[in-house]
Formats: C-alpha cells, sequence, structure tokens
C-alpha cells in the first residue's frame, strides 16, 4: 500500500476546472459573472459550492431564491455521484472549463436528490461506504469503528484533508492475510447508453482456482458489451480498491474505471489508446484520464 | 381492517432478469435459494388518507387491495406470467370504511417497492408519496408520517433509517428504509420457524415488520393465506404463526 502512496495522492487532489453560470432565466437585479473554480474529482456538488452560491445569491433577491441544483447541457447534475464520475460520464470529450449551469427554481423532483443541508451529504457518504464495507468485510471494520472514526472519515473528505481520511480509510482497505483479498470487490459501471444507472454486481477477487482475478476479467463478466477483445489488463482486481476505488472517496464505490498510467510503460498506455479506437459505438465506458499535476 | 376477498387472491409476482418466479401466498420463499440468486421486484399501489391537520399517521387506511403491476425490471412485456393481475381499478368506495374526518384530508399516494440487495443479501423498502396532483413529500414529511411506536428508533438515527436515495433500477428518487439491520432482526424469526418446524414466508414475515414503519399495513389475511396453503389447516398451527408475527 505504501508504493501506491502517489498514487492514491494524485487520485485525491485530481481536480476539473469549471465555469459556473446562472440560468438566463432566473430573476436577478443586476448582471451576474460566471463563476470559476476547480472541483474536487473525489467529492460531491453540493460539499464544494456554497462560495457558488453566495456569488449568484448577491444579485437575486431572498424570494426568487429556493433550493439550488446543476445541470449540464439540459442535464440535471446528481449531486450524489462523485463530481469526477459526473464529469467523465457527461463531459470528457468537451473541452475544459466544465461548464455547468446554475439554478435557484424548479427543482427537479423526478431526477434529483433534495440535499437541504450538509447532513444529507454525509448520510449518502456514509451508507456508501458502510455498504462497500458490508461487502468487503461483511460490514465487521465499519461497525467495530467508533463513532469518531466515521466522523473522521467525513471530515477528511469534507475539508479536503488527504492524511485525515486515510488514517480511518486505511483500516477498510485492509484484510487478513490468510486471505488473498476482500470478500468482494465493490465496484459499480456507469454508462451514459444504458437505462439502469449503474451496474453492481456481486464479484470476488479471487477465482474458484486462486487466480488473482484482474480488473479486464471484471469487465468480462459484468459488461462484456464494454470490452474490447485482447485487452491486457495486468492490474489485478483486488488492488482496484486501491487506486481507483479511491478515485470516488467513498474508498470503493468506483465510479468509472481505467487509467492512461502513461508511467507504467509505453504497452500500457498503447493499449489503452487502443482501447478508446475499439470502443463500439453506442456503449461509451468512460475512461477516467490521468489528471496531470497542476 | 378491510377484510376484502381479493387479498386472499392477490398473487405477487417477482420477474428477475433470468427466471420468472410465481410467488404465490401459498409458496414459500427461502431466502438462500432465491433471492441470493436472483432480483425480485414487487409493485404495490396504496391509497392511503392521512388527516393532514391532525397529523395522524396511522389513520384510517382506504386502501386499494394491493394490485399487481407490470415488472418493471427489464424482463420482456408479455412474459408468460400465468394469472398476472392488470392494475387494476380503485374499489368503489362503499366497500370501504371511511372515516368523517377524512373528508377535509389530503389523499397521499404511496407507491412500495421490494427490491433486493446483493451487498447486504436482504430485502429493502423503497416507496415514494405524493398527493394527488403530484406534489412529492419531503423527507421531513416522510420522517413526521412515521407512526408514534416506531418514532424512538427514528429518532435516535434518523440519517440511518429512512433516506432519499436512488432507485437503483428506474434512477428516480425514492425514499428507502435502511436495510443494515434487516438481517438482525430476520434471524430469530427464521431460527424459531425452525425450531417449531414451521416454513416461514421471509418476504411476508420481514414486509410485515418494516411496512408499517412507513404506512404499510399488511393485512393478517396474507400471512393466513400463507399458512393455510402450506398444509397446515389445524387451527392451532395458523394461530401460532398468527401470534409470532404479532410479536413483531
Amino acid at each position: 500500500m505504501t508504493d501506491d502512496k502517489d498514487v492514491l495522492r494524485d487520485v485525491w487532489f485530481g481536480r476539473i476546472p469549471t465555469c459556473f453560470t446562472l440560468y438566463q432565466d432566473e430573476i436577478t437585479e443586476r448582471e451576474a459573472e460566471p463563476y470559476y473554480l476547480l472541483l474536487p474529482r473525489v467529492s460531491y456538488l453540493t460539499l464544494v459550492t456554497d462560495k457558488v452560491k453566495k456569488h449568484f445569491q448577491k444579485v437575486m433577491r431572498q424570494e426568487d431564491i429556493s433550493e439550488i441544483w446543476f445541470e449540464y447541457e439540459g442535464t440535471p447534475l446528481k449531486w450524489h455521484y462523485p463530481i469526477g464520475l459526473l464529469f467523465d460520464l457527461l463531459a470528457s470529450s468537451s473541452a475544459l472549463p466544465w461548464n455547468i449551469t446554475v439554478h435557484f427554481k424548479s427543482f427537479p423532483e423526478k431526477d434529483l436528490l433534495h440535499c437541504p443541508s450538509k447532513d444529507v451529504i454525509e448520510a449518502h457518504f456514509m451508507s456508501c461506504v458502510k455498504e462497500a464495507d458490508a461487502l468487503k468485510h461483511k460490514s465487521q471494520v465499519i461497525n467495530e469503528m467508533q463513532k469518531k472514526d466515521h466522523k473522521q472519515l467525513w471530515m477528511g473528505l469534507q475539508n479536503d484533508r488527504f492524511d485525515q481520511f486515510w488514517a480511518i480509510n486505511r483500516k477498510l482497505m485492509e484484510y487478513p492475510a490468510e486471505e488473498n483479498g476482500f470478500r468482494y470487490i465493490p465496484f459499480r459501471i456507469y454508462q451514459t447508453t444504458t437505462e439502469r444507472p449503474f451496474i453492481q454486481k456481486l464479484f470476488r477477487p479471487v477465482s474458484t482456482d486462486g487466480q488473482l482475478h484482474t480488473l479486464g476479467d471484471l469487465l468480462k463478466e459484468v459488461c462484456p458489451s464494454a470490452v474490447a477483445p485482447e485487452v491486457p489488463m495486468p492490474e489485478v482486481c483486488s488492488w482496484l480498491p486501491t487506486w481507483l476505488l479511491a478515485s470516488s472517496a467513498e474508498g470503493s464505490h468506483l465510479p468509472s474505471l481505467w487509467r492512461d498510467w502513461e508511467e507504467d510503460g509505453p504497452r500500457l498506455s498503447q493499449q489503452g489508446a487502443e482501447n478508446r479506437r475499439n470502443q463500439s459505438p453506442g456503449t461509451e465506458t468512460r475512461l477516467l484520464h490521468r489528471e496531470k499535476s497542476a | 381492517m378491510v377484510g376484502n376477498g381479493e387479498l386472499q387472491r392477490t398473487v405477487l409476482m417477482a420477474t428477475c432478469v433470468k427466471h420468472i418466479f410465481k410467488l404465490k401466498m401459498e409458496l414459500q420463499c427461502h431466502i438462500k435459494e432465491h433471492l441470493t440468486m436472483y432480483r425480485h421486484f414487487f409493485l404495490w399501489r396504496a391509497k392511503k388518507t392521512i388527516n393532514k391537520i391532525k397529523r395522524q399517521p396511522a389513520a384510517k387506511l382506504l386502501q386499494s387491495c394491493p394490485t399487481l403491476c407490470e415488472p418493471i425490471d427489464g424482463s420482456p412485456k408479455g412474459s408468460p406470467i400465468p394469472g398476472i393481475l392488470q392494475e387494476a381499478l380503485d374499489p368503489p368506495l362503499d366497500d370501504l370504511e371511511v372515516n368523517e374526518t377524512t373528508t377535509a384530508a389530503e389523499v397521499i399516494k404511496y407507491e412500495y417497492h421490494v427490491l433486493y440487495s446483493c451487498s447486504y443479501q436482504v430485502p429493502v423498502l423503497y416507496f415514494r408519496a405524493s398527493f394527488l396532483d403530484g406534489r412529492p413529500l419531503a423527507l421531513k414529511d416522510i420522517w413526521e408520517g412515521v407512526h408514534e411506536c416506531y418514532k424512538m428508533r427514528l429518532l435516535q438515527g434518523p440519517w440511518d433509517t429512512i433516506t432519499q436515495q436512488e432507485h437503483p433500477i428506474l434512477g428516480q428518487p425514492f425514499f428507502v428504509l435502511h436495510p443494515c439491520k434487516t438481517s438482525e432482526f430476520m434471524t430469530p424469526v427464521l431460527k424459531n420457524s425452525q425450531k417449531i418446524n414451521r416454513n416461514v414466508n421471509y418476504i411476508t414475515s420481514w414486509l410485515s415488520m418494516v411496512g408499517p414503519a412507513v404506512g404499510l399495513n399488511l393485512p393478517l389475511s396474507y400471512a393466513t393465506a400463507a399458512s393455510q396453503d402450506e398444509g397446515n389447516v389445524d387451527g392451532q398451527d395458523s394461530s401460532i404463526e398468527r401470534k409470532s408475527l404479532e410479536e413483531h
């Protein structure tokens, strides 16, 4: 795990440059300037946009303001998805900055969960962490933790404190020496082309004959239409939670998968590029591009 | 309570991606055999009148019989499911009990779904509620509407009990009763029934325990129908089943 510290840090500190613009039909007392912000991939929209809210509310009257919500090219943005996931799913092929429209009225009840306070985000985040641990450890690790540990996990995310977060999260990433990995790998696969929001199934890190599963095995089994043939996936599946899953600070609910590990050798990144070319149309499994460090 | 004969004949249908199960009340539902492998999907439509002014959540239930809607898990329409009921019309009002106070009350429509969680390996109750004009209820309305006898438990940890979540198949906002404690309270039920050599319909037992907290009161006839069909026509045996359900 210690070797992966760099990768964990890179994932944690990934940012998306975003431009927030007020929806044109909102009633304002004067012109509203767009607001620029670097959004953390691992966090949630409603957790990191207080400044955005304040900025636009300055030019509006109190009576014209109700619950804030965000939209990209007509699609309401589900705040309960990690920001990185939303971007990869909807906007990764567009030029930066990511252009998000801000609304203060006509909340889309049928599409979005309400988020009246930070408590809602905390509850959602913790329930994801708990569900992941149910898969990894039959909930033993998370249930043995004290309430203050849970709080520390949440505060680490809220305040962008890598060390504070991982001090607790590393316990959720461990497994006993005699096992070869977690009980099941917690993952979710998101695609733009399906009606169902995501694919989530039980998947063991080790096969019945003792072989460690790879990411390719997982995808082949769970999402066969999205995988190009002859994909070498040397990364073992049990490492998935450590790196990629860490990309959605929930620790283990993994948004889209695949990284371009340029430094891991030309072969891998070449294959990564080929994967993208070989995607059959209509099954765009999102590729999570490595963020260049700022 | 509404003693509608229809209830006895209601068929709970479950469909999943690979197979179609027919869960009549007389069928046993062994969770290990069935639910661990497949997802089940039930849909009830129940109309419930809440006396909004007095905020009495356990108000008279103008409940239409749980009817069956088409399964919405992606199985093809027109699947050969014998006896599937089309969405039934509401029974005429004079068949149901009517409280005088309800004339001034708002009608709230509840929709309940039972899904299976492969992470927790238990069923989970999802529901949504709206007024007849389509206005949805907010989470705090739902919390306020929880029956008094469950209020204590809710107040201990509302965020761990009922929250709004995305329906994993429909992708729309629903309220969810958290499943993390389900196996904890279901294990004694299953153990006890094994001791007295009785089969338990997991879904009926589970739903009779969690449903009432969120307005879904399962009529006793579900349980008696189940026990009758198991071939235990003996009155004594039925009363044991009834008793163990009542205790919860």
